[in-house]
């Protein structure tokens, strides 16, 4: 038995991980530092958001920045009506754009907690509307990765282009930090990071919980072969759009966290670049396992941001080489790895059922 | 807005520009979808580094015309050349060992793309750079009341040429019986002699060939850059789906979409009109999620 496949040993792995992320404030006093590992928490969301969806589901998600950047905006929005009052009620950008009044758009983020509750509600809808389209007509595999690729540069543009409401290019920067009640959230605080890693922690437990459970097994079976489970009777595109709108609501989450955390959003939250990066962090990371996913998205920006310096201009190019060098030896990322290495330890003759394993991700018909 | 004033400002002769405008765009969207079309019907193969191919055409005839002063006219096949060389060393090295695998050359070709923009960011530097033209084509038609650039016919009549070559080499010759057998199945070709793995290669090269002849032409239509790739491929592929990945697919599908992209442009603007546009395509996948045109026989 690998004892990578032990759910005891994966619930101790996941303690003792989310125990040493915990305790880094107690080592690390520079707040800058700080922040900037709390926004790696985010990245982790969106990879385990991408996990589920890609690794549990089969479904490619190219367009993962569409529910993170509308989280994004409605937070954003929030907090920029909470440092507007009735001297000054409308944000100055939309002065230069020659507004006299806050447009509808705005007006339920004057009250935060509604803002707050639609920046998590719209991008979610979004993703079941959009995910039961797609799945109904049983658009699937390239095609639906495609069409979200697509959905994703068509909300680029149009965030871009309605720039009296949001700011266009230049993006809105929150100028004091988000109040909630009395409380405001220092961004550059251990209480942030650890807010953010404790919904890390919420995600990660409830993905874990959810692959386990009945649903889970529905949702892999799906990748497995979508055609057999339908003839089973299951409603396909129904698992399908729930664990879409799942990711979906993850990244939304994110979303809101990172704005908290940045005071800062722009156009560039739907740039393709960004949601295809976050298909590399859960590709690399190892696609299958929720905790590969976090450790890849943890592994390529924290090299993104101290390599980053050094190969400033090969950056790219050593991370697009890697990333094919993933694709083709090593489908299942970098836990696939650890999974074949604990696999040999713990049955050095019989390795060959470890092979069966892995070469049977291979041909999925589902993908 | 009210009803009157919006067919108030209903213009014929400038509606009448629009359309023939959305003829133009057709043909760019149909031109840089060829390539996908062929190599995505044949092989399965979703091509992320499209987009740089077409990059990599227009780099190549820059270079050809700065360093050894070829005339443009010849660099656009050149540019055919360069790249289909460059597509079949990379279906040689990367792509045949992933056909089974339909996302993962979603992922791999992506993983090209990086290294590609990188690649020739850091031998031309990221700043823009020109093609000339040969002075006849920089200049304006005049036709009764429409006003179009003559390059944009260029493109227009290349296009239709190429589409005339593509379906005469699919639908009249020895090697296009072979690639329509591997493309229904695989097998039953391959057990009738047929070497798949070289149809595989060949409609790769050909396919990325013609992505390299698109970039030299929208080299001349836009400025070249190492980015410039990416503005063209999210419509390659909305031409491929909507299509249903047939040549006549994306020639209908092309034509429809740049027809619309003109005319929701002309009562809106630019970047709205792509947005309904999209909004429109994900509504028509929902009434037909297989394309307009999808191949009829069994695939693999």
């Amino acid at each position: 038995m690998n004892i990578y496949h032990n759910v005891k040993a994966q619930w101790l792995a996941y303690a003792a991980f989310f125990l040493l992320l915990a305790s880094l404030p107690i080592f690390v006093s520079d707040s800058f530092l700080l922040n900037q590992f709390a926004t790696y928490g985010v990245f982790g969301m969106l990879a385990l958001s991408i996990s589920l969806c890609w690794g549990f589901g089969g479904i490619l998600n190219l367009g993962q920045g569409i529910p993170f950047g509308l989280g994004a905006y409605g937070m954003a929005m929030t907090m920029q009506m909470q440092t507007q009052d009735a001297s000054n009620p409308i944000p100055p950008f939309m002065l230069n754009n020659s507004l006299d009044h806050l447009p509808l758009l705005w007006e339920p983020f004057r009250h935060a907690a509604l803002g707050i509750v639609l920046a998590l509600v719209v991008p979610t809808l979004f993703c079941a509307i959009f995910g039961g389209l797609m799945f109904r007509a049983r658009v699937s595999g390239p095609f639906f990765a495609i069409m979200t690729l697509a959905m994703l540069s068509a909300w680029f543009t149009l965030i871009l282009d309605i720039q009296p409401y949001t700011n266009g290019a230049n993006g809105i920067t929150p100028p004091s930090p988000l109040k909630l009640g009395d409380y405001a959230v220092d961004p550059y605080s251990p209480v942030a990071y650890w807010s953010v890693l404790a919904l890390l922690l919420v995600a990660t437990v409830g993905a874990k919980l959810m692959t386990l459970s009945r649903f889970g097994l529905v949702v892999q079976a799906v990748r497995g072969d979508a055609e057999r489970v339908r003839f089973l009777g299951y409603s396909v595109a129904g698992y399908e759009t729930t664990v879409y709108t799942i990711a979906g609501f993850i990244a939304a989450v994110a979303g809101c966290c990172w704005v908290v955390l940045t005071q800062y959003v722009s156009p560039a939250q739907f740039d393709t670049t960004f949601s295809l990066s976050m298909v590399i962090w859960a590709g690399i990371g190892g696609r299958l396992s929720l905790i590969g996913a976090i450790i890849g998205a943890f592994l390529i920006q924290g090299a993104q941001s101290y390599l980053g310096d050094t190969f400033l201009n090969t950056w790219l190019l050593v991370l697009g080489a890697f990333f094919i060098l993933v694709v083709r030896f090593l489908p299942k990322g970098l836990a696939g790895l650890v999974e074949s290495i604990l696999g040999r330890l713990s049955m050095p003759s019989k390795s060959n059922g470890n092979d069966v394993a892995a070469h049977r991700l291979y041909p999925q018909p589902g993908e | 807005m009210a009803l009157g004033s919006f067919f108030g400002s209903f213009d014929l002769s400038a509606f009448f520009n629009a359309l023939i405008l959305g003829v133009s765009i057709a043909s760019i969207w149909l031109i840089a979808a060829l390539g996908l079309t062929i190599i995505y019907g044949t092989a399965g193969v979703i091509n992320m580094a499209h987009g740089e191919f077409i990059m990599l055409g227009a780099y190549s005839s820059y270079m050809l015309q700065n360093y050894f002063g070829l005339p443009f006219l010849l660099c656009v096949p050149a540019a055919f050349i360069i790249v289909a060389a460059v597509g079949l060393v990379l279906e040689r090295g990367l792509i045949r060992y992933l056909y089974k695998r339909p996302l993962d050359t979603l992922l791999a070709t992506f993983g090209v793309s990086l290294v590609l923009m990188q690649g020739v960011r850091l031998i031309f530097g990221s700043d823009p750079k020109y093609l000339a033209v040969p002075p006849i084509f920089t200049s304006n038609f005049q036709l009764g009341f429409v006003n179009i650039s003559a390059f944009r016919v260029v493109v227009l009549a290349i296009t239709i040429a190429l589409v005339a070559a593509l379906w005469a080499l699919f639908y009249r010759t020895r090697f296009g019986v072979q690639v329509r057998a591997v493309m229904q199945d695989k097998e039953m070709a391959a057990s009738f002699g047929i070497n798949s793995d070289r149809i595989y290669m060949l409609t790769f090269a050909i396919g990325a060939g013609l992505a390299g002849l698109a970039g030299s032409l929208f080299g001349v239509l836009n400025i070249v850059l190492p980015t410039m790739g990416a503005g063209y491929v999210v419509q390659a592929f909305l031409v491929v789906v909507v299509g249903g990945g047939t040549l006549a697919g994306s020639v209908v599908a092309g034509g429809a979409t740049g027809e619309l992209q003109s005319i929701f442009a002309y009562f809106t603007n630019d970047t709205f009109a792509r947005f309904v546009l999209y909004v429109l395509i994900v509504v028509f996948l929902r009434v037909r999620p297989q394309g307009l045109f999808a191949p009829s026989a069994t695939r693999r």
